[in-house]
């Protein structure tokens, strides 16, 4: 874990990036990303630690999105590689799919599916890709509502739900194919202020079970509360990683006082 | 109450005088259309060229040696029919989504069908009473029985749980069904020879059922990955969308015989269904990929980052929710298809319900008094409860599909 001490970038990083204790789940190294000429991830350098909590942060454009969107494959890294629990990303589907069986992703619009209930919605990849009998899956599905109270709802299509209810449903269909991380892509944004206490704290009874979570929000409480490193991005780059205590009480970098400033 | 009515006419059709002109002359055009319109139903029509040519206009020159296996076929798949609808019923109270008692018959389910289909059934009802003959009533009868009796027990097999292998085999069994029934029709009778309105329904009925999955697959080949599929996928929407049907139905009475000898050419009738099934498909193909370009990506990611293989994305996903969007514009293509296939008649020589309808004028007995009128009323109300129904079942479809969706 020394070996990548040195951390390239227009800022030097307060706290090493790739430095965890433990064993890694998913390493990041030299990420590169362009869409046309735009260059949205800039030699990204990033571990994460089995049953950590990381909490990306930043302002709009600043890459977050895309750099949870890289690891399971929704967008194509230029350079650098990604490797998660020991299978690196590369362009053979097979890995590919079996990458994205072992992540989970909560999108900020929910993209539940309109068309199924949602105990279809729940158990439609453990019994297509796990081949799970339906039984088992209903049973399965029935214990993720109820993990994410809302155990009466299984008959109902999305549209009948509340915006908090269908993030939570979100996380339960995630949940259902066992993954060893999950990735949020700010799973509040989308949801009115009433709502985002119920989906946060399903998060935090998530990240307390000991789940491996990459969490992109502008929540800061949550990331104050439940992160174990805050990682600061902006213009695609990795400004700043530390605790949230030295975080959000003592920033080193200029660019996160700025964007602390802004937003508290 | 003849407060509110006058109130009503007042504010509704009398507020102004613009409003009381166009309500006068707007009313009496109204009146004098259905006036004419009654007259000629019920007064000046004469009728008796379409009882006395019934038989032609239905099943055109089907010889009296065979006919009984039009009977036959229609009682078969009446009955088929029926186990369909009770078998789906079955596997829903299995899948939990109907109760048992849901999925039962009752008398206020069949009078709710009688409702919904009152048009159809009021026309077959007319076509009976217009027959001269026990066969048809005997035939109706039958199929009723055989419906009824399929939906009774269908709910049965629907409740079976079979392994792998006999489901597969009862699935076969069961789709064998209607195209054993065909071969029961067409080996007695050749296709050249069939006729009348069950020559436009056959046609319709083969080429929807054809074209249906051609539609699909080429919607999904344009928007594939893989520039080849997509090149010959659009070129084929775009070269066949681009000729009139017409001209390609004169085209496949010739263009055959420069590839086949005319003893392999399959029968007219069979031109007719290929010239059809290719033409709609490509229409089909653009309603199917606008429906597809309607899901959000979302959609798609969310069954990407689940783990589905890019074929369950799509199938499971992906088109159940693009064909759902589209029902209107596929059902209306459906229906054009359908009254296309008087085309054929003309094109290709078919003595199809449009055919007969202009023949028929020209019998000794009927000559030279102008009853084409009659007969193409006749023809037009024929295909006009057939369209309608599909236009108002589609309308159901939607709204059953639609459950709880955004």
């Amino acid at each position: 874990m020394t070996a990548d001490d040195t951390t390239p970038g227009y800022a030097p990083v307060f706290d090493d990036a790739t430095a965890i204790s433990g064993d890694a789940m998913i390493e990041i190294e030299g990420v590169d990303k362009f869409f046309d000429d735009f260059q949205a991830l800039k030699n990204i350098n990033l571990r994460i630690g089995t049953q950590e909590v990381v909490v990306v942060i930043g302002p709009s454009g600043s890459g977050k999105s895309t750099l949870i969107r890289c690891i399971n494959r929704l967008e194509e890294h230029d350079a650098g590689r990604i490797v998660v629990d020991g299978t690196e990303l590369s362009n053979d589907i097979r890995n590919i799919q079996e990458i994205r069986r072992e992540t989970g992703m909560v999108f900020q619009s929910f993209n539940l599916f309109p068309h199924l209930s949602v105990l279809d919605n729940i158990t439609l990849a453990p019994r297509k890709v796990r081949r799970m009998p339906k039984a088992k899956a209903d049973a399965l599905g029935a214990d993720l509502l109820e993990m994410v109270k809302i155990p009466e709802q299984a008959g109902k299509y999305p549209g009948q739900l509340s915006g908090g209810q269908q993030q939570r449903v979100a996380i339960a269909r995630a949940l259902a194919m066992n993954p060893k991380v999950m990735l949020f892509d700010e799973p509040t944004s989308a949801l009115d202020p009433e709502m985002i206490g119920e989906v946060l704290d399903t998060m935090k009874e998530l990240a307390q079970s000991g789940m491996t979570m990459i969490v992109v929000t502008h929540e800061m409480g949550f990331a104050r509360e439940v992160a174990d490193r805050v990682v600061f991005m902006a213009d695609g780059q990795i400004v700043e990683v530390g605790t949230p205590e030295h975080f959000f009480e003592s920033p080193r970098e200029d660019r996160t006082k700025l964007f602390l400033s802004q937003i508290l | 109450m003849s407060g509110t009515a006058t109130r009503w006419l007042h504010y509704n059709l009398f507020r102004t005088k613009r409003d009381a002109v166009l309500t006068v002359v707007f009313g009496a055009l109204s009146i004098w259309l259905l006036y004419k319109t009654l007259n000629f139903v019920f007064v000046t029509g004469r009728w008796t060229i379409i009882e006395v040519n019934l038989r032609l206009l239905m099943i055109g020159r089907y010889p009296d040696a065979h006919v009984l296996r039009i009977a036959v076929t229609v009682v078969v798949l009446a009955a088929w029919g029926g186990l369909l609808a009770g078998f789906l019923r079955g596997r829903q109270v299995r899948a939990g989504r109907l109760t048992p008692a849901d999925s039962k018959l009752t008398v206020a389910r069949v009078l709710d069908l009688v409702e919904r289909l009152w048009i159809p059934l009021a026309v077959v009802l007319l076509l009976l009473l217009l027959s001269a003959t026990a066969g048809p009533w005997i035939t109706a009868g039958a199929s009723l029985a055989a419906a009824l009796l399929g939906r009774l027990i269908g709910p049965f097999f629907g409740r079976l749980r079979l392994g792998g292998l006999a489901s597969a085999v009862s699935v076969i069994v069961f789709a064998a069904i209607p195209l054993g029934m065909y071969y029961y029709v067409v080996t007695a009778v050749g296709f050249d020879d069939w006729g009348g309105f069950m020559l436009n329904l056959f046609l319709a009925v083969c080429s929807i059922i054809l074209c249906y999955p051609l539609g699909v697959l080429l919607a999904l080949g344009r928007r594939s990955g893989l520039p080849l599929i997509r090149v010959v996928c659009t070129t084929y929407i775009e070269l066949i969308r681009g000729a009139p049907l017409f001209v390609l139905l004169l085209l496949a009475n010739v263009a055959l015989g420069f590839f086949v000898p005319d003893t392999l050419a399959p029968a007219t009738s069979t031109r007719a269904i290929v010239v059809f099934t290719l033409f709609t498909a490509a229409y089909m193909a653009e309603i199917i990929r606008g429906g597809l370009q309607s899901i959000p990506r979302g959609q798609i990611e969310a069954a990407k980052a689940v783990g589905l293989s890019p074929i369950r994305q799509t199938g499971y996903i992906v088109l159940p929710q693009a064909l759902r969007n589209v029902i209107p514009a596929q059902i209306g293509q459906l229906i054009s298809l359908f009254k296309d296939t008087t085309l054929a008649g003309i094109a290709m020589g078919l003595f199809d319900l449009l055919q007969v309808s202009g023949a028929i004028t020209a019998q000794p007995e009927f000559r030279g008094q102008g009853l084409i009128a009659e007969t193409l009323t006749f023809a037009a109300l024929m295909f006009w409860v057939v369209s309608y129904t599909m236009s108002r079942e589609s309308q159901r479809l939607e709204k059953r599909l639609g459950v709880g969706s955004r």
